[in-house]
C-alpha cells in the first residue's frame, strides 16, 4: 500500500493551518526516544509483524485469552496493609464485601527485610508502610475468616520470602486448607529490587537460589500458585520511562527462566506460573501499546527455550496505576489521574488492577479514598460497556504503530543486556540503575521548567492549600503490641523444636536442601520472621548496596530558561567564597524504606547547582545519620521520607545530633510527609519541608537561603 | 561550641569526634583565616603525631577500593586498632559541586565507633590534595587513630603526592589479564610497595591468580624502589575477606624491615623535607599572587599578551620585578 492518495493535500492544509511551517514540526519526540507523528495512516502499518493478530493466540499481542474481557473481566485486585494483622485483617473483609475480588497484602518494610519488629533496627518502621507480621500467629490473625481455599491471594513481598511464603502455608494447613488449593501470586522478584526498591536481605546468588527453591516446590506443591510477579512497575516509579520499564522487566523474566533451566526443572513445568507486574502511568497511548508490545517480545523470547505448552510464553500482568503520577498538591486530581492509568491498564489488556488511592501523596489509604479507588475501576468495568469487545485498539494506526516502536526499541535494550551476560550482570555493572536514574534526572528537568505539565504543581496551582478529608494515621501503640506478641510466643512455644528446626534451615542452606521445605517446621514450631531470616543469613551474609550517583543529568536536560540554576550556582559560589567551602548537604534515607528516586535525584541535581553532596549508605538509624553528619561537617541534612516513618525518625535524627554536639547543623525533610504533620516537624527543629513535586530549584533555593541567612547573613 | 585554637586542640586530643571534624573543615578552607588558625592548630598537635601507621590506596576506578577498605578497617578495628580514612572525590569541573559517596560502599566501617571516615572534594582548596590531606592525617593521628588510610581515584597525579605522605603505598588491580596494565601509569607502579588484585572470589580466582603472576613479572621489569623491600603481589577478596590478613601482616612486616634498618626514619625525614619545600613552594605563589600590586599587574599584562601587545616572556619578566619590593614592604 502506498501513501493515501489525498495525503499529500492533508499535509498542504495542514501546514497552511499552521501558517506555512511543515507538518513535521508538529511531531514529538517521547522520553523513551520514539518519534510520534501527528497522523498515522493505514500505510504506517505495512508489513508490520505484531498487527492483525488475533487474541489468544501467538503472538499475543491482542491479549493472552481467546475472549478476554468479553468472557470475564480482569480481577479488581487493591494492595493495602497497615498496622497490625488485625486491623489489616478487618479492612480486607471491608474491601471484600464492597466488591474486591482478590486480597493484596502490603508488609511493613522491617518484615520486608527480615527483622522482627522488637529488633532496635526497625524502630520507625513497625506497621507503617504494610502490615507488621512477626509469625505464623500474625499470619493466622491477617486471614481470619477468608477461606485460603477460595481466596486468591497476592503477596508483596521478595526479601523476606522464605518466611511469609511458609507462614502463609502454614496458616492454611491450620485453617484445614492443603498445599494444592492454594492461589495467588508472590512477588518474590528479586532484581528488581537490586535495582530500585532495595528491600533485599541476601546477595543476588543466594537470593536466585531461594527463587528456584520456591518455583521448584511449588511446581510439585501448589500447581495453582504462581511463584513470581516480574516487575516493572517499581522501575516506572523510579523512573524508567516505557521502554526501560518492558526490557529490563523482560530481561529479568528471561534471567528467572534460565535460573530454572540451570537448576534441572523442564520449562513447561514453571514457565506457565510466571506472571508480570506493570506501571501504568499518565502517558495514554504509549503505556496501553507498552501492554501489548511486553506480550509480543516475551512470546518471542521465550521461544528461544522451546516450550511445549503454549502458556508458557502467554505474558499475563497484573497492573499498578502510578504511585509517583499522584500529587500531594490539590489532591482531589488524583482521581482524574487514576482513572486515567485505570483506562490504559484495560485498553492494554491486563488480567488484574490495582488502582490508587488519590492521598497516597499524603498518606496511607483511608476507608474514604480506598472506596474511591475501587470504585474507579468497578465504574470502568461496570458502567463504561468497555468489556464487550476484545482489545479494542487493535487496528489503530496510531496503536499499532507505537507498539511496533516499542517491540523495537525495547528489543535493542535486551539485547545489549544479553550482551552483558543477561540481567544479573547487566545489574553488577550498573548498566540498567544509571539509565533509569537518568531518565528520572531527565523527566524532573522537564517537569522543573513546566516543559511537563502537571497541574498543580508546575501550573494552575491553587492559592491556598488545604486539605479537607481525613489522612490515616498509624498509631505509635502498634510495636508495642507486636513487641508483646512475640514476647508472649516466645514464652509458649517449644524452645528446643525451635532451635532443631532452625538448625535444619541452616544446614539446608549450606547443603543446597530446598530452603521453602526446610523453613515450614520452622514456621509451624513458631519461630519468627527474624529468626527463619537469621538462620539463613548466618550462612549468606547480609547485602550491602552500593548507591551510584550520575551527574550531569539534571542539569544537561535543563535547557530553556537556565535563569533559576544560574542563580542558585552563583549563589553557592559566593558561600564558597565567603565561608571557604561550599555548602555541604549529606541526603540520608532513615529506617528500611528503600526507595531512593528522590534522595538520588537530590544528590545528583544538587551537586548540579555547586553543593557538595554526601550520600548516607541506606537504612540508616538517627544515630548512623547523626555520626556521618559530624565526621563529614556538613552544614544541613536531607532527609528523605517516603514510609511514613518521619515523626519518629527525623525528630531522633535532629535529638542525636544535638547529644553529639551538632545543634548548628540543619536539619531539612522531603519526601511523602502528609501537610497535617508539617507543623509538628517544624516544631521539633526541622527547617523545611518539601513535599512531593517540589522543583528542585525551589528546594535547593530554600536551602540555600537558610544557610545564607545562617552563615553569611 | 569550637572557638579558640586551644578548645579545639582539647577537643582532638581527647577523641572528640566533632573537633576533629571541624579542623579537618578549618583545613581545607580557602580562606586564609581558617588556614591561620588551622596553622596553629596542627602545630600545637605535632608532638601528638608520628605514631601511627600510614596507608595510601589507589586503583583504577572500578577495582572495589571502598569495599576493599571497608573489609580491611573493618578488620583492623577488630584487632584493636582505630582507623581514619580519608577519601578524595572528584569535583565538577562545570558546577564546581561534587558527590561524596564513599561510605555507601563501607556502610559497616562508617557506622563503626572506631572509625573515622572524611570525604574530601579534590577542588575548593588551596594547595589541592597534597597539603590538606597531609595536614588532615597528622591531625588523625592526634584524635588517637593509629592507622590512617588516605584512597585516591588511580588516575592523575595524586598518586606520588599521596605516596610521599605515607608509609605504605598500596595499588588496587582487578584480574581482567593485561589490559589494566596499560590503563594505570607506570609511574604509579614504580612507587607501589604491594600490588593487590581484589575480588579474588567465586570463578574469579583462577584469573586473580593469573593476573597475580603477570604483575609479578612485570614488577620484576622495574627498579625496586627501596633496596630493603621487594614488593609482592598478593591476592585478595573483600567480598569473603580471603587474603586480608595476610595483606594487614605484609604491611606489618614492611614496617618492621625498614624500621629495623633505619629506612623507616630516613623515610619520614625525607617526607617531612619533601613537605616543608611543597609549603614553601606553595606558600610563595600565594604570597606573590595575592600582592595587590601583583594581582593589578597580573590582570592588565594578561589581557596585553592576549592582544599581542607584549610578549609572555616579557611579562613575566616584568611581574617578577615585584619580588624585591614585595620583600622590603613585608618585612
Amino acid at each position: 500500500m502506498s501513501k493515501h492518495p489525498e495525503y499529500q493535500k492533508w499535509a498542504e492544509l495542514a501546514s497552511k493551518q499552521m501558517k506555512g511551517k511543515a507538518v513535521d514540526k508538529l511531531d514529538w519526540m517521547t522520553p523513551e526516544g520514539i518519534n510520534v507523528k501527528p497522523l498515522y495512516t493505514a500505510e504506517d502499518l505495512e508489513g508490520m509483524e505484531s498487527a492483525n493478530t488475533l487474541p489468544g493466540m501467538a503472538p499475543y499481542v491482542r491479549g493472552p485469552m481467546a475472549t478476554m474481557y468479553a468472557g470475564r473481566p480482569w480481577t479488581i485486585r487493591q494492595y493495602a496493609g497497615f498496622s497490625t494483622a488485625k486491623e489489616s485483617n478487618a479492612f480486607y473483609h471491608k474491601a471484600l464485601a464492597a466488591g474486591q475480588k482478590g486480597l493484596s497484602v502490603a508488609f511493613d518494610l522491617a518484615t520486608h527485610r527480615g527483622y522482627d519488629s522488637d529488633h532496635p533496627r526497625v524502630a520507625g518502621d513497625i506497621g507503617k508502610a504494610g502490615v507488621a507480621i512477626d509469625s505464623v500467629e500474625d499470619m493466622k490473625i491477617l486471614f481470619d475468616g477468608i477461606p485460603l481455599d477460595k481466596m486468591s491471594v497476592s503477596m508483596t513481598m521478595n526479601g523476606a520470602v522464605i518466611p511469609i511464603l511458609a507462614g502463609y502455608i502454614v496458616a492454611a494447613e491450620e485453617q484445614g486448607v492443603s498445599h494444592d488449593q492454594l492461589s495467588g501470586t508472590i512477588q518474590n522478584d528479586i532484581l528488581k529490587e537490586y535495582l530500585t526498591r532495595n528491600t533485599y536481605i541476601y546477595p543476588p546468588g543466594p537470593s536466585m537460589r531461594i527463587i528456584s527453591d520456591i518455583m521448584e516446590f511449588c511446581s510439585t506443591t501448589m500447581p495453582k500458585y504462581n511463584t513470581i510477579s516480574i516487575s516493572g512497575y517499581h522501575m516506572m516509579e523510579a523512573g524508567a520511562n516505557s521502554v526501560l520499564q518492558t526490557a529490563f522487566t523482560l530481561a529479568d523474566g528471561v534471567e528467572y527462566v534460565k535460573a530454572a533451566l540451570k537448576s534441572g526443572m523442564d520449562i513447561d513445568t514453571f514457565a506457565p506460573r510466571l506472571s508480570f507486574f506493570f506501571g501504568i502511568g499518565m502517558n495514554f497511548f504509549m503505556d496501553i501499546s507498552m501492554l501489548r508490545a511486553a506480550r509480543f517480545l516475551w512470546y518471542r523470547l521465550m521461544s528461544q527455550f522451546n516450550p511445549k505448552n503454549p502458556k508458557s510464553s502467554m505474558l499475563r500482568t497484573h497492573c499498578q496505576t502510578s504511585g509517583w503520577s499522584l500529587t500531594e498538591q490539590d489532591p482531589y486530581n488524583n482521581v482524574i489521574r487514576t482513572t486515567m492509568e485505570a483506562m490504559t491498564a484495560v485498553l492494554g489488556g491486563t488480567q488484574s488492577l490495582h488502582t490508587n488511592s488519590f492521598d497516597e501523596a499524603i498518606g496511607l489509604p483511608t476507608d474514604f479514598s480506598a472506596r474511591i479507588a475501587r470504585n474507579t475501576q468497578i465504574i470502568v468495568q461496570e458502567e463504561s460497556q468497555i468489556c464487550h469487545v476484545i482489545d479494542p485498539l487493535g487496528g489503530s494506526y496510531y496503536v499499532e504503530s507505537l507498539t511496533d516502536s516499542i517491540i523495537s526499541e525495547a528489543q535493542k535494550i535486551i539485547d545489549e543486556i544479553e550482551e552483558l551476560g543477561g540481567m544479573a550482570k547487566a545489574i553488577e555493572t550498573g548498566m540498567p540503575k544509571m539509565r533509569i536514574e537518568e531518565s528520572a534526572a531527565r523527566k524532573q528537568a522537564l517537569i522543573d521548567q513546566g516543559l511537563d505539565v502537571i497541574v498543580g504543581v508546575n501550573k494552575y496551582k491553587l492559592e491556598d492549600e488545604k486539605i479537607d478529608f481525613d489522612v490515616r494515621e498509624v498509631p505509635g501503640t502498634v510495636r508495642d503490641e507486636q513487641v508483646a506478641r512475640l514476647k508472649e510466643i516466645k514464652a509458649t512455644r517449644d524452645q528446643t523444636a525451635v532451635e532443631k528446626a532452625l538448625a535444619d534451615l541452616t544446614a539446608a542452606a549450606q547443603n543446597d536442601g530446598n530452603l521453602l521445605e526446610a523453613a515450614l517446621p520452622a514456621v509451624r514450631a513458631r519461630a519468627t520472621v527474624g529468626e527463619i531470616s537469621d538462620a539463613m543469613e548466618s550462612v549468606f551474609g547480609r547485602f550491602v548496596a552500593t548507591t551510584r550517583c550520575i551527574s550531569g543529568a539534571y542539569s544537561s536536560e535543563y535547557k530553556g530558561d537556565s535563569g533559576a540554576i544560574d542563580e542558585i550556582k552563583k549563589r553557592t559560589t559566593t558561600f564558597l567564597e565567603k565561608q571557604g567551602r561550599r555548602p555541604r548537604l549529606l541526603v540520608t534515607k532513615m529506617g528500611q524504606d528503600g526507595h531512593d528516586r528522590g534522595f538520588k535525584i537530590v544528590a545528583s541535581a544538587y551537586a548540579d547547582l555547586g553543593f557538595d553532596v554526601d550520600i548516607s549508605p541506606m537504612f540508616q538509624t538517627p544515630e548512623e545519620a547523626a555520626k556521618m553528619a559530624i565526621e563529614n561537617d556538613v552544614h544541613v541534612v536531607g532527609a528523605s521520607s517516603l514510609a511514613a516513618g518521619h515523626k519518629s525518625l527525623i525528630p531522633a535524627l535532629i535529638e542525636e545530633l544535638k547529644k553529639a554536639g551538632g545543634e548548628e547543623i540543619l536539619v531539612v525533610a522531603g519526601g511523602v510527609i502528609p501537610p497535617g504533620d508539617y507543623d509538628f516537624l517544624f516544631d521539633s527543629g526541622v527547617k523545611a519541608v518539601f513535599g512531593p513535586g517540589t522543583p528542585i530549584p525551589e528546594s535547593a533555593g530554600k536551602t540555600l537561603t537558610l544557610l545564607e541567612e545562617k552563615y553569611l547573613g | 561550641m569550637l572557638k579558640s585554637p586551644e578548645e579545639y586542640v582539647e577537643g582532638i586530643l581527647s577523641h572528640d569526634r566533632l573537633a576533629l571534624a571541624r579542623t579537618i573543615t578549618l583545613i581545607e578552607s580557602t580562606l586564609p583565616a581558617h588556614q591561620e588558625r588551622a596553622r596553629i592548630i596542627v602545630n600545637q598537635l605535632l608532638p601528638h603525631t608520628g605514631k601511627g601507621i600510614r596507608i595510601g590506596i589507589t586503583g583504577v576506578p572500578g577495582a572495589g577500593k571502598s569495599t576493599y577498605i571497608e573489609t580491611f578497617g573493618t578488620m583492623l578495628t577488630e584487632i584493636g586498632h582505630k582507623v581514619a580514612v580519608l577519601a578524595i572525590d572528584p569535583s565538577s569541573s562545570r558546577s564546581g559541586g561534587s558527590i561524596l559517596g564513599d561510605k555507601t560502599r563501607m556502610e559497616k566501617l562508617a557506622v563503626n565507633p572506631k572509625a573515622f571516615i572524611r570525604p574530601s572534594p579534590s577542588s575548593g582548596t588551596l594547595g589541592g590534595v597534597g597539603r590538606k590531606t597531609r595536614e588532615t592525617m597528622l591531625v588523625c593521628e592526634a584524635a588517637g587513630y593509629d592507622v590512617a588510610i588516605i584512597e585516591t581515584v588511580g588516575v592523575g597525579q595524586s598518586e606520588t603526592t599521596v605516596s610521599s605522605m605515607v608509609d605504605f603505598f598500596l595499588v588496587l588491580m582487578i584480574a581482567g589479564a593485561g589490559d589494566e596494565l596499560q590503563g594505570i601509569k607506570k609511574g604509579v607502579l614504580e612507587v607501589a610497595d604491594a600490588i593487590v588484585i581484589n575480588k579474588a572470589d567465586g570463578d574469579n580466582v583462577t584469573r586473580a591468580e593469573i593476573a597475580q603472576r603477570e604483575y609479578e613479572t612485570a614488577l620484576h621489569m622495574l627498579m625496586p624502589n627501596s633496596p630493603n623491600w621487594t614488593p609482592p603481589v598478593l591476592t585478595c577478596s573483600s567480598i569473603n575477606g580471603n587474603g586480608i590478613d595476610k595483606i594487614w601482616e605484609t604491611i606489618k612486616e614492611h614496617r618492621t624491615k625498614l624500621t629495623d634498618c633505619g629506612e623507616m626514619a630516613s623515610k619520614r625525614k625525607t617526607q617531612a623535607l619533601d613537605w616543608m619545600s611543597f609549603l614553601l613552594d606553595d606558600g610563595l605563589r600565594q604570597w606573590f599572587y595575592n600582592t595587590p600590586d601583583v594581582k593589578k599587574a597580573l590582570n592588565e599584562l594578561q589581557k596585553d599578551v592576549e592582544s599581542k601587545n607584549t610578549s609572555p616572556t616579557a611579562a613575566a619578566d616584568m611581574l617578577l620585578r615585584f619580588l624585591p619590593t614585595i620583600g622590603s614592604t613585608t618585612d
